[in-house]
């Protein structure tokens, strides 16, 4: 038998403020801590000053609407006039040159801006209005058609990018240029973990099997840009150590395991006494929560025990460790554990050419499990409190890329207008937001920019993002630099 | 009691607002008594002297600067509180700051009214903080006391000061430990005892080397009672090819160096042949003056030779990105921008890179002026978007020796076949295996002979000047062509010198010059921190107005004069840091020490700080005898968890940096920075013990101490193996009886040997260990399985498996990653 090691507790109480970040049980981040001290006198291990996180505010600043958020992204870029965007006088314009009116000379990539036509191509696919809502929604979609009612469309998405990587990053991160931190860091900075064994901000990355050769994912976008690496995403894998270093090597068994660990807990306690210096006692906690976490963790992974009914909800993948499906299901446990930032990456929507059939593919990878996610949370009663963001990149072109058949078609990026939905905490419920040209082209009325998404999330989750800063290189840096407004009519 | 603005007896009459404004703030005032004592009872005695650049400076810069400072654009009221002109300045009958005159003074009437109207900061500026009443009260004894104005600090070149006089004569071994001996005693603190032998044996030794003493060292230390023992070990270590190598590291985060182009696909480049130049230049002591010139504008020296044409590689080791459909004048811009940025940190300690998109917030530098220090790298022949499969031009081509080498041997290999061949003319079996051998040899040949040459991406000036232009926002498609704007330091570092052409080998010259307040105390303030943790100005990326003030503002300066006298010798500085007493103390702290200085930023005790992701790593396979010696070459790729890389790759399978490949034998135990880091995909062993992302310039990591870092230590096949061979070495070299075989281990992890409770600890489980491997063969053999390398099959498989899990007890305690 072993014991639990008895922790030196008036240096626990001391400890580092780093330890707080991941410990956090409380729900308390950094910043919240910081401000409970007072902003100025909250001296830190290290002499570090106070990060000057808040101005002065208590995190959450006003009651949150949503505790967590899982971010279904759909790296490369989905075509919004094949899924959402319905655009019936379209169909009349096929192989029409679009007109000069509508370009209005906006940089177009250089994949396509040595084309010598841009003919309008109309989506191949069917459009039906769905729920009391009438939201229209492609074929495509038959398993997101039947939660309509519950998700808020966003139509009027605007990026100031047009190539992936700065377009990505500039949806995580709030900078196209790497540096940043990433969105889920600044909820973990912000907000911390509501479980103390677990990070409070977990990624998962799926391919889309759309399109096997696609865009590359990079970890800045679940990086912690110039916060402490404790607010990084930690990484969950389909592999067998589903996260890094995970499991004990081959021959160590647990009870060996644990003898080490007691050994080393106590090792490092007879040094506390007499070097004094309080990391160690956080160094004896983190050691111990890693143990408790190669528990927890293949508990939390593991899904067999989910009943048919639920497995149901996700569709046919969901048994399949690494797709997207399975990835949702494992969401929806890591949300239930108060994991507070979830950020799901599949890729494959990067539909240069041969559109019609990629899409078909990435649709069979993302409807069933999105929308299967959503009805589970509800009937967990989770949906309420956790917000649900659903969109790529950018959107893609009204006007063909490559060769325009019939039946087959490409279309290259545009940052001009894309639809992404959200659903859940805050939001309001079966609603259309914004109005886009005939083309799905320009904005009509009522631009979404990425600061304003990123200043809507952040405001569900109770913080005021202009308030929720960090000191880098002699500036409040945030993230949504000098920009962003809450679109409060997406609320509910 | 009274607020302080009306305790001075020759106040004139208060004016209206500011009685109305003064029943607000006497409530701020009873509030600040309870919370701030040692202040009420300074203004009792004797009022304490304001510090314009401690204390008052920061306050200004932010709260007030952001629209009263230096960005014209943002400016309000055409007020500016970042020049003494500005805020002085008589505004038709009255002034912002009226020295020696609160009361008449606009900056508190505004600061202290409750109308909103007035109330500055404005009261719905959510992102601006509001002034605390402790913060107005500065300001208000500051106007009180005369208004002195100074210089922001760091912009006025560094005098010589001179030492400090102290009580204990015989404490101080050179200059740094009179200025701390005399603030800690102005602290009414002790310095701490020195640290015991072994202890600073192996400080010294992993804080110049990165690689703790062998035993035999440490033996020899303890051993050798001659006055300069300490001092010899120093010169040694300063001697070490290792200590190039350690100081390296440091340089490769600040210099943002990677071995692929950052962008999207991320591929592969080759930029170690640079790498290596700074190895090297460290190791010959290159005085950091010409350092700097070789690295900024080596290619401008008359005659540059390749060595200095390489080290320019500095500057291109940014990210090139080759998405397609990019645009190659957007990063073109991006590219100058990172250079500046980079150059401002590492050498000015400014943030320059805000006044890309509009004038400086804080800092005295206009847009106008950072586009022309913009200007003085915008002259490279480069494109955009480049970079796709190996070099962004202009690059250099360096002879690859190991390639060349690997040519040579298979060369010869070819020839004896050949000649075999040829000898006896027949159909023998054995010549068609020739055959095959030799067309294998000459596939393998075509394969190798065009890397025999690698490219290494470096600076070059185009002929004639490109212009520059004012971008407006920042945006590259946004040029001000109204104005071209050629190189020129911000007005605030005065002019380049006459007589040479305003270029990048001018500004490169000039960051050494003795013109320059910067450079010699950013870069003796990283040194500093290279060994203490923190440096004396905590925030060694900002010297500017927003960034830390020194804790020890004399020592910086006598530091940095120390710096320029030496010839800028930087193994001078280093010995000159570690052989203080105030390095020399012992790390050790009680908890009255612990809580009045839990940074150690009065140094009244030595560093104790955790290793680097490099040093942890590389001191596990130091100790367990696995760790190579080879220097240089292209980088290696040692273990790294299976599809790491290709989850989030492209999938096309076609790149080298779609999927790793893990090299075998002597390339998985070379020092740490000879490994391979692919941007997109950091090593996870680096990052997880806070390694930068080598996306951008970095001069300063913070530690964490996190439940990731146990589970890579203990699970990571890399330390699991290291246990194996410090098991084997315990059980071969330390005698025959288990205690002292575990204090062989101990020490060769820690240096100390153990004491007698923690020898009986691990004593104790190793019984059990033994027990439970014993029954468990198998199990054993698992576990001697770890790693690549062969086991020691001469060694009991039971008992081997019982030491390697004491040998990872040892490598994953506390002290043993960190230097006390």
């Amino acid at each position: 038998m072993t014991e639990r090691p008895n922790f030196p507790t008036e240096h626990v109480l001391d400890c580092s403020r780093r330890q707080f970040l991941t410990r956090g049980s409380s729900g308390i981040g950094l910043a919240a801590l910081a401000s409970l001290l007072g902003d100025e006198g909250f001296a830190a291990p290290n002499g570090e000053p106070p990060a000057r996180s808040t101005g002065g505010a208590k995190l959450p600043q006003f009651a949150p609407r949503a505790k967590r958020v899982i971010y279904l992204f759909q790296s490369g870029g989905p075509s919004q006039m094949d899924l959402f965007d319905y655009k019936p006088r379209m169909q009349a314009e096929f192989d029409k040159e679009l007109p000069d009116s509508v370009r209005m000379g906006q940089r177009i990539t250089t994949m396509t801006s040595k084309q010598k036509r841009f003919p309008i191509v109309p989506s191949l696919f069917r459009f039906q209005q769905h729920g009391e809502s009438g939201a229209w929604l492609s074929e495509l979609l038959p398993h997101t058609a039947t939660v309509a009612d519950q998700l808020c469309f966003v139509k009027t998405m605007v990026t100031q990018a047009i190539n992936h990587d700065p377009a990505v990053t500039f949806l995580q991160t709030g900078s196209q240029i790497a540096g940043r931190p990433s969105i889920g860091a600044w909820a973990s900075y912000g907000l911390g973990s509501e479980n103390a064994d677990l990070p409070a901000f977990v990624a998962m990355t799926s391919r889309g099997s759309g399109l096997k050769i696609g865009q590359p994912l990079y970890d800045r976008l679940w990086g912690s840009g110039f916060l402490p690496t404790t607010h990084q995403g930690v990484k969950f894998r389909s592999s067998d150590d589903p996260v890094l270093y995970l499991n004990n090597p081959p021959g160590v068994a647990r009870h060996v395991k644990r003898a080490m660990l007691d050994d080393l807990a106590e090792l490092n306690r007879k040094r506390l006494g007499i070097v004094g210096d309080p990391e160690i006692a956080t160094r004896i906690s983190q050691y111990e929560l890693a143990f408790r976490m190669q528990s927890s963790i293949p508990e939390l992974t593991d899904s067999s025990r989910e009943s048919r009914h639920v497995l149901d909800l996700y569709g046919p993948d969901v048994q399949k460790p690494g797709t997207f499906a399975s990835n949702c299901l494992l969401a929806r446990r890591l949300s239930e554990r108060g994991v507070r930032f979830i950020q799901l990456f599949h890729m494959g929507w990067d539909q240069h050419k041969n559109l019609p059939n990629a899409i078909r593919g990435q649709c069979r990878d993302t409807d069933q499990a999105s929308a299967g996610l959503l009805k589970d949370l509800q009937q967990r009663g989770l949906l309420e409190d956790t917000l649900i963001v659903w969109g790529g990149e950018f959107g893609r072109t009204t006007y063909c890329q490559g060769k325009l058949s019939v039946a087959s078609y490409g279309r290259d990026h545009h940052p001009r207008c894309f639809t992404i939905w959200m659903a859940g905490g805050g939001i309001r419920p079966g609603i259309s937001w914004g109005r886009t040209d005939d083309f799905s082209y320009n904005v009509v009325a009522d631009p979404v920019e990425v600061h304003d998404l990123h200043a809507t999330m952040l405001h569900l989750l109770g913080i005021d993002h202009r308030r929720l800063t960090f000191r880098f290189q002699g500036r409040n840096h945030r993230l949504t630099d000098v920009h962003g407004n809450v679109i409060r009519p997406l609320l509910a | 009691m009274r607020f302080t603005l009306t305790s001075s007896p020759n106040s004139p009459p208060v004016s209206r607002i500011l009685q109305r404004t003064l029943a607000t703030t006497v409530v701020g005032a009873v509030a600040l008594m309870v919370t701030e004592p040692a202040l009420v009872l300074a203004s009792k005695k004797k009022e304490a002297v304001v510090d314009f650049n401690r204390d008052v400076r920061p306050i200004l810069a932010s709260h007030c600067l952001q629209c009263h400072g230096p960005d014209a654009q943002a400016r309000e009221a055409e007020l500016r509180l970042d020049t003494r002109a500005s805020a002085f300045a008589d505004r038709g009958g009255y002034r912002v700051v009226d020295p020696g005159k609160p009361q008449q003074s606009e900056l508190l009437t505004r600061i202290t009214s409750d109308d909103r109207d007035l109330r500055m900061p404005p009261p719905d500026a959510p992102d601006k903080e509001g002034l605390s009443a402790q913060q107005i009260e500065v300001l208000t004894r500051w106007i009180r006391q005369g208004a002195v104005w100074a210089e922001h600090w760091s912009f006025v070149p560094p005098t010589r000061p001179s030492l400090p006089a102290v009580s204990e004569a015989a404490w101080p071994r050179n200059g740094i430990d009179f200025f701390v001996r005399s603030r800690i005693a102005r602290e009414g603190l002790e310095p701490a005892p020195a640290a015991d032998r072994i202890t600073l044996l192996r400080r010294v030794t992993l804080g110049l080397t990165g690689i703790p003493p062998t035993i035999a060292e440490v033996d020899a230390f303890m051993t050798d009672d001659s006055p300069d023992a300490y001092e010899q070990v120093v010169a040694r270590l300063l001697g070490s090819p290792r200590y190039g190598e350690h100081m390296t590291v440091a340089w490769l985060d600040a210099a943002r160096y990677a071995d692929t182009s950052g962008y999207q696909v991320d591929w592969e480049r080759f930029m170690w042949p640079w790498r290596d130049w700074v190895v090297d230049a460290y190791n010959a002591n290159m005085p950091f003056d010409q350092f700097t010139i070789e690295q900024l504008a080596g290619d401008m020296l008359p005659q540059a030779t390749l060595s200095q044409q390489l080290a320019t590689g500095f500057n291109r080791n940014h990210r090139t990105n080759d998405e397609g459909g990019s645009l190659d004048a957007e990063f073109e811009v991006e590219y100058v921008v990172d250079r500046v940025d980079t150059t401002s940190t590492v050498w000015l300690g400014l943030t320059a890179g805000c006044a890309r998109c509009h004038d400086h917030k804080y800092e005295p530098i206009s847009q106008k002026e950072y586009y022309r220090l913009f200007a003085f790298f915008n002259n490279v022949p480069e494109k955009g978007i480049d970079g796709r499969k190996g070099a962004a031009v202009p690059y250099l081509e360096v002879l690859n020796p190991r390639i060349r080498a690997k040519i040579a041997e298979l060369k010869s290999r070819l020839q004896r076949l050949r000649a075999g061949l040829s000898d006896v003319e027949g159909n023998r079996p054995e010549d068609d295996s020739s055959r095959t051998e030799i067309a294998s040899l000459e596939a393998s040949l075509e394969k190798l002979e065009p890397r025999a040459v690698t490219q290494v991406q470096v600076m070059q000036e185009r002929p004639g000047w490109r212009a520059t232009y004012l971008l407006k926002r920042g945006a590259y498609d946004q040029p001000d062509t109204s104005e071209q704007l050629t190189p020129a330091l911000p007005q605030i570092f005065g002019e380049l010198p006459p007589d040479q052409p305003s270029d990048r080998l001018a500004l490169a010259r000039w960051l050494v010059s003795a013109e320059n307040p910067l450079t010699a105390r950013v870069t003796v303030n990283r040194l500093w921190q290279h060994h203490f943790g923190t440096g004396l100005v905590r925030t060694a990326e900002d010297f500017g107005s927003r960034g830390e003030r020194p804790s020890h503002p004399k020592l910086l300066d006598w530091l940095a004069t120390e710096l320029i006298r030496l010839n800028w010798d930087i193994k001078a500085m280093h010995r000159l840091i570690v052989t203080s007493a105030t390095y020399r103390q012992s790390s050790h702290v009680t908890p009255q020490l612990l809580k009045r200085d839990p940074g150690n930023r009065l140094l009244a005790r030595g560093p104790r700080r955790r290793l680097s992701a490099a040093a942890i790593r590389d001191q596990a396979l130091f100790a367990s005898g696995l760790l190579s010696q080879k220097m240089g070459g292209p980088s290696v790729k040692p273990y790294q968890p299976a599809g790491l890389w290709k989850e989030i790759s492209s999938g096309s399978g076609k790149t080298t940096v779609d999927f790793y490949v893990q090299d075998q034998g002597e390339s998985l135990y070379r020092r740490s920075l000879y490994t391979f880091w692919k941007r997109t995909v950091a090593p996870p062993r680096m990052s997880v013990f806070d390694g930068t992302g080598r996306e951008m310039c970095r001069v300063r990591c913070e530690l964490t101490n996190t439940p990731l870092q146990a589970l890579t230590l203990q699970n990571d096949v890399t330390f699991v193996e290291a246990a194996r061979h410090l098991a084997g070495r315990m059980l071969t070299e330390g005698g025959t009886v288990a205690s002292e075989r575990i204090t062989y281990g101990w020490r060769l992890a820690l240096g100390r040997p153990p004491r007698a409770d923690e020898l009986a600890v691990l004593r104790r489980t190793l019984d059990r260990y033994m027990s439970i491997y014993r029954s468990n063969y198998d199990e054993a053999l698992r576990l001697l399985s770890n790693g690549e390398s062969e086991r020691d099959a001469q060694l009991d498989v039971a008992e081997h498996a019982a030491f390697v899990m004491i040998a990872q007890t040892l490598l994953n305690l506390d002290e043993t990653i960190t230097r006390e």
